[in-house]
């Protein structure tokens, strides 16, 4: 009877240490993700609603100057090698070094990857894709401009 | 009896081979076995300068210029770029013209500078060359 109980119990401490060695393993493969690193963007233009806001109690998903994609849960790519970054109102910036005085605004995104991309490295999915680009003026804020075709189709196909 | 044993050690074996194969598969990271999954660097185009070099006297006056600036006004500290980048279409009627500067104290770092048309867009810095 002990010896059957002292095997037993040294079989649960084995499989207690694996589990241990197990979860340690997994969790330093976790990406860790700060929340206070979140990019504070000041818009050049003063519009009262951006994606994210709130109005009547609805979330506002799209504002002016965003180009609004009915993607239906397809992915997005990150069209040059940089980086993405979470913003105040939950939308993914991407920037580039290859890219100097534009940021490219990212709503709607489901579980987006936060971190350093290479050009063609999946960004997320989303049913519906609020794309803004945003071009540096000289007082430091971020204007708003016309997004071209060009910028949209190495951002939504693979290259 | 003796049987009953050589079954229980054998399931013991299994299961710890399977672990150490499970351990082993947790260190191959699957990303980096798939074909075309390398980094497309942004490559020059156009080599126009081979010996230019961005020094830190030059460095402190460019970044200083205001974005939207004319080009004549970075033309004035850098005159040659060391090459052209590929032109980019980022936004709807003005076509991006991109020069890289590697900087004379660290050559691996390169200076990318943007133009719109006459203007000087801005800047960034580019650690991967």
């Amino acid at each position: 009877m002990t010896l059957l109980h002292h095997l037993c119990l040294r079989r649960v401490s084995l499989y207690s240490w694996l589990a241990v060695v197990s979860c340690l393993l997994l969790t330093s493969c976790m990406p860790t993700s700060n929340p206070s690193t979140r990019l504070q963007l000041k818009l050049h233009q003063k519009w009262q609603l951006q994606p994210g806001d709130r109005v009547a109690g609805y979330a506002v998903l799209g504002g002016l100057g965003d180009i609004t994609i009915g993607l239906n849960r397809a992915a997005v790519y990150a069209p040059f090698n940089g980086r993405t970054q979470k913003d105040s109102r939950n939308c993914i910036v991407f920037s580039s070094p290859d890219v100097p005085a534009y940021l490219f605004r990212l709503c709607g995104l489901e579980d987006p990857r936060v971190g350093t991309l290479n050009a063609g490295d999946r960004i997320g999915r989303a049913t519906t894709l609020e794309f803004a680009a945003l071009r540096k003026q000289p007082n430091g804020t971020w204007a708003i401009v016309e997004p071209s075709r060009q910028i949209l189709e190495r951002t939504l196909k693979q290259p | 009896m003796a049987q009953q044993y050589s079954r229980g050690t054998g399931v013991k074996y299994m299961l710890a081979g399977g672990s150490v194969v499970a351990a082993l598969g947790l260190l191959v990271d699957p990303a980096k076995l798939l074909p075309g999954q390398y980094p497309v660097k942004d490559v020059c185009q156009e080599i126009v300068q081979p010996q230019a070099k961005l020094s830190r006297d030059a460095l402190t006056r460019l970044l200083a210029i205001p974005e939207r600036s004319h080009q004549n006004q970075v033309r004035q500290v850098v005159a040659q770029p060391y090459c052209n980048l590929k032109n980019l279409q980022l936004r709807v009627g003005a076509t991006s013209r991109r020069e890289a500067y590697p900087l004379e104290f660290d050559p691996s770092t390169w200076l990318v500078v943007l133009y719109e048309g006459e203007e000087y867009a801005g800047y960034s810095f580019s650690f991967r060359h």
